[in-house]
């Protein structure tokens, strides 16, 4: 059959279908290819007088399942996809080439070469189901609209599903989603979670979130990585249990030590007061009792000192004002600071309002800085020294302040201040205070932070964030 | 030992050097070697004990490990590196780990005491101890 003029024929081939990038073969009833272009035969090699599934696959009789010929049958185009030998894909399209009384007599089928983009494709799949993460892409409503095999073996079947309703079984979005926050400021947001498991388990997950914007359009769609660091969070777990237990070990060998101590100035004691009564020495026996005295009471303080360290209680929160904890201490200490001239003052009074505090706890730890920071005046050099105290809010948090121009600490005695049994007090104490005062400190959420020179004075500072204080009990 | 002095066995006229940041340890090791003929001189701290030492050149000093300010570890390096000082024997009277025994019995930079104690100690052991030594 001829439709053009072979000079149109001819124009038609070498200009117009041999310069199309798709592989173009018209077929006849009988699978013969009667013209294909350039394109196709650069893919396929010769094809005149053969036969499409000679060409294709190289077999003697028609592809099994053959899709294209149907359009004979009913006219329609169509488009599939093929495999060809064992690893080339082709996007396949046919359609009709009809005669002038409207019958299919040949079908056009244009193919092009996918395999680059199928590969490109197989490895994002394995890579999206694969990779040790669990993967979901999101919508505005935070309903999933595909997840990987492995979040939905750990979390179960997404289908329908809320991402919240199924990481975490919640009826409402998390407080903190950082989606939402990657929804809002097409940003990355990353954020520590505990999910629940499809069994009822638990999972500490991280997050990441990361928009998928195509164009410049609004971003609709938002990818969840969450990457399980359940055995991170046991490590890290363990590892605190160990450093308890080890805390626990210095404390008790500490704790032996100061007792032997102790226990040697009661036998001193004791000998003073026997050799006294063996001399009849009066003077002696006084001695050696008040050298009982003493000691005994150092057990007391040291017993007492232990106790309020050792329990480990939660802070016992009400309501105070911070600026009655200042009056309280002001007014417990002045006096015995001055008989042994050092000043103590309070700092301008500025206005903090009532917070969560355990009152007697935070007394103690104000006390324990007071009491060391006039023990650093006498240990100065100078002749007048000053004790300042305050509260004040900054950056979101309360801060008591004790600062003193006493002695001082060296670098060496700075790092130290905080551990078991330090004292630099000698026999007077029991180097359990400070240690006690950043457990509180801790318990109330805070920190303390030390300045400190020698021979210029120190500054401690317990630091409260506000938004972490205890709740009240 | 000072070989250069007569032997008194009853231990008079030794001088004994008591390092302790402890009064009450130091008063009551003080009564108890005069109450057995002997000479005491004390110190409260590495510092002071180290000054002493060199000025007095006791017969033996009983010291102290931990103290505050300088450190009886510290004074034993002192005396070790002081010719003056290097050949008095010092007997440890600490209330620091057993353990620590053996460790500084095996430190170059002191000399290995010559006897060890934990407080609270045995009073005639460590008498008798210092007697031995000294004679």
């Amino acid at each position: 059959m001829t439709i053009f003029s072979s000079e149109l024929n001819a124009w038609f081939q070498s200009r117009l279908l041999d310069q199309i990038p798709l592989n173009i073969a018209i077929i006849d009833r009988d699978y013969r290819i009667v013209y294909a272009n350039e394109k196709f035969r650069s893919q396929f090699g010769e094809w005149a007088n053969r036969k499409c599934h000679q060409v294709y696959q190289g077999l003697d009789d028609p592809c099994p399942g053959c899709q294209g010929m149907g359009t004979f049958e009913d006219g329609l185009p169509r488009k599939f996809e093929e495999v060809v030998g064992n690893r080339d894909y082709y996007m396949v399209q046919t359609a009709p080439a009809l005669d002038l009384n409207g019958d299919v007599v040949y079908i056009v089928s244009m193919s092009e070469n996918i395999t680059d983009i199928r590969n490109h494709q197989l490895e994002c799949e394995i890579f999206f189901e694969r990779v040790p993460c669990y993967i979901a892409v999101i919508d505005r409503n935070f309903d999933i609209m595909r997840a990987n095999e492995k979040l939905t073996e750990t979390f179960g079947d997404c289908a329908g599903k809320k991402c919240y309703e199924l990481y975490k079984k919640r009826t409402s979005a998390c407080e903190d989603c950082p989606a939402a926050l990657s929804f809002l400021d097409g940003g990355e947001h990353t954020s520590t979670h505990v999910g629940i498991l499809a069994d009822g388990g638990e999972t500490h997950y991280v997050v990441t979130t990361t928009p998928l914007i195509k164009g410049h359009t609004e971003c609709k769609y938002v990818v969840e990585i969450l990457t399980d660091i359940t055995n991170i969070k046991a490590l890290e777990k363990e590892k605190l249990d160990a450093e308890r237990l080890a805390a626990v070990g210095q404390t008790v060998a500490g704790l032996a030590h100061s007792i032997k101590n102790i226990l040697m100035g009661v036998e001193g004691g004791m000998y003073m007061v026997s050799s006294g009564i063996e001399k009849d020495d009066k003077a002696r026996l006084s001695r050696g009792w008040d050298m009982l005295q003493r000691n005994i009471s150092k057990v007391s303080s040291l017993v007492k000192d232990f106790l309020s360290f050792a329990k480990g209680r939660k802070p016992e929160a009400k309501m105070v004002n911070p600026n009655t904890l200042i009056d309280e201490i002001m007014e417990l200490y002045s006096e015995t600071a001055s008989g042994i001239g050092v000043e103590l003052k309070r700092m301008s009074r500025t206005d903090v309002s009532e917070r969560p505090l355990d009152p007697d706890a935070i007394h103690t730890c104000l006390t324990n800085l007071v009491s060391n920071a006039i023990d650093a005046c006498q240990l100065s050099t100078r002749e007048k020294s000053t004790v300042l105290l305050g509260v004040y809010e900054r950056d979101g948090a309360l801060v008591f302040e004790v600062a003193d121009n006493g002695c001082g600490m060296d670098y060496d005695i700075r790092k130290r201040v905080f551990t078991t049994f330090f004292t630099t007090k000698g026999g007077k104490g029991t180097g359990l205070g400070l240690l006690t005062t950043n457990k509180i400190v801790q318990e109330h959420g805070g920190h303390i932070n030390v300045e400190s020179s020698p021979g210029d004075g120190s500054i401690f500072r317990i630091v409260l964030p506000i938004s972490r204080l205890p709740e009240i009990t | 030992m000072r070989g250069d002095k007569e032997i008194d066995m009853n231990g008079k006229n030794r001088k004994i050097l008591i390092v302790d940041d402890e009064p009450d340890v130091v008063t009551y090791l003080a009564s108890l070697l005069e109450d057995n003929g002997y000479r005491t001189i004390k110190a409260f701290n590495g510092k002071e004990g180290m000054e002493l030492a060199r000025k007095e050149l006791p017969d033996l000093i009983s010291l102290d490990i931990t103290m505050p300010e300088e450190t009886g570890v510290r004074m034993l390096r002192n005396l070790h590196d002081d010719p003056a000082t290097s050949g008095i024997p010092v007997v440890l009277v600490t209330g620091v780990d057993p353990q620590y025994k053996d460790f500084i019995e095996h430190r170059k930079q002191v000399n290995p005491p010559a006897a060890y104690f934990e407080k609270p100690i045995d009073k005639e052991l460590y008498l008798r101890t210092i007697s031995n030594i000294l004679g």
